[in-house]
């Protein structure tokens, strides 16, 4: 029978930090996964999987014993988070940035990502307030329930619904205003390319 | 039931997450109200397009190898530090134990410790400005950089001129010795793996380098790569690797140099055991 999280995290804040090894091999795909959605960049998301690790190494005595793992290490990933984007010199607006990101080589059917639905879609999550993104790949990438985003966000768990609900609509808005104006941003890009 | 009431259930709905009883109710709602059948719809059509976007796939094997590498040094240093401590801690901890509570003596020690300051101060050459030192700082990240970098090429000989520069870096960072690691496992060239074992015999004093370094031994059928591997493991007396040792010693499908330097490897760790 498997350990469970928060025994091996009282474990590793007791100086046994080889338990990290199993929490490793459970955490590293969610919050990878967490991080790259919020970044848009898997490079970035791997060093900071590396960063949240080395923080949980470092802030270990402050685990409190019962306390939820799941929570306690997606919150240290959020700070994490938050620190690379408070220490880049350059403050690219995110949304512009990500726009520019998606690879638009032909797929298969000779479809761009930035045609395909879920590529626009994409690009719209990534516009979408910074609050209100988190909130919705916490609720549709990490199945976190409602009580422990409330939790983790430290407000009420009615807020939090409100809230997922509210960001469905402001992402949807999104969406459709990027339908309208389909890709234009590359198609012109990829147009003035070819006039040059 | 109120279509406000209805809204704020649909985020539950969404994530499956209702009562049997709460659902029947939302949904029976909803059939009869075109408001919310339309607002609940579109929401789960973006709920459901969102489900769509995949992720990207994470290089489970490269993180895991970055972290045996941060887990072992953390190890080492615990064996030297002691558990960990807030620096406010640590030093609050020590004035309070150290400090002389009589104004005096407080007085009189804050005199020597400037004395002390003073004569030690011209003792010692000027340290380089900080100008200097962000300068020098920025040339070894950016000589690890292009080490990195060209471990990535296409080009086998970029890769072995990665290796190489591996070992001009003053102090490589984490990595650097990660990269070697990688390189070592994964590369489809022999040279630059039989390489890399060099480069990576300046970090054999590191558990993951060994650890590697053992796991190829096993994993690894150039007999080349195993001939150096042997000798590598046999160098840093790394005895965890004698079961492998033994293992190829008497493998008939070895390559029979191979089983010989193994049975070699065998006898001389298993002397210095």
């Amino acid at each position: 029978m498997s350990v469970n999280d928060e025994a091996l995290m009282s474990a590793v804040r007791e100086g046994d930090l080889a338990q990290l090894g199993p929490l490793f091999d459970r955490y590293h795909v969610p919050l990878f996964d967490f991080l790259s959605r919020m970044t848009g960049n898997r490079h970035v998301a791997e060093d900071l999987v590396q960063e949240v690790f080395l923080r949980v190494l470092k802030y270990r005595a402050t685990y409190r014993e019962g306390a939820r793992f799941g929570t306690w290490i997606f919150s240290i990933a959020r700070n994490v988070r938050a620190d690379y984007f408070s220490h880049r010199e350059t403050a690219v607006p995110l949304s512009d940035e990500v726009l520019e990101a998606p690879d638009d080589s032909p797929g298969p059917e000779g479809e761009t990502e930035m045609e395909s639905e879920s590529g626009r879609l994409r690009a719209a999550l990534m516009r979408l307030r910074e609050d209100r993104r988190e909130l919705l790949i916490l609720a549709r990438y990490q199945c976190l329930k409602h009580e422990t985003i409330a939790e983790l966000l430290g407000i009420d768990t009615n807020t939090v619904k409100v809230r997922v609900h509210r960001a469905l609509k402001e992402l949807r808005d999104i969406f459709l205003q990027m339908t309208e104006r389909p890709s234009c941003d590359v198609k012109t890009s990829q147009r003035n390319l070819l006039i040059i | 039931m109120r279509c406000k009431d209805i809204s704020a259930q649909f985020a539950d709905y969404l994530a499956g997450s209702l009562g049997e009883r709460e659902r029947e109710a939302l949904e029976s709602h909803v059939r009869s109200c075109p408001g919310c059948q339309e607002e609940l719809s579109q929401a789960s059509r973006t709920w459901r397009l969102l489900g769509d976007i995949p992720g990207d796939p994470p290089d489970s094997r490269a993180m895991r190898a970055r972290f045996d590498t941060l887990l072992a040094e953390a190890v080492r240093d615990q064996g030297r530090a002691g558990p960990p401590l807030a620096p406010r801690g640590l030093i609050g901890e020590w004035l309070r134990r150290h400090a002389p509570v009589q104004p005096l003596l407080q007085g009189c020690a804050a005199l020597l410790v400037l004395l002390v300051g003073i004569q030690v101060g011209r003792g010692i050459k000027p340290p380089p400005s900080p100008e200097v030192h962000e300068l020098s700082q920025e040339v070894r990240d950016l000589r690890q950089m292009v080490t990195l970098s060209l471990m990535q090429q296409q080009s086998a000989s970029e890769r072995l001129k990665g290796v190489s520069w591996s070992n001009q870096l003053d102090r490589p960072g984490d990595e650097v010795v990660t990269a070697l690691i990688d390189t070592l496992m994964h590369d489809s060239n022999v040279n630059v793996r039989l390489a890399s074992i060099d480069a990576l015999k300046r970090f054999a004093d590191r558990d993951a380098v060994r650890e590697a370094a053992v796991h190829a031994l096993g994993t690894q059928k150039s007999p080349l790569v195993q001939m150096a591997l042997i000798d590598f493991v046999v160098e840093t007396r790394e005895h965890s690797a004698l079961e492998t040792l033994r293992k190829l010693s008497m493998d008939s499908t070895v390559n029979e140099a191979v089983r010989t330097r193994a049975a070699w490897g065998v006898d001389h760790l298993g002397a210095t055991a």
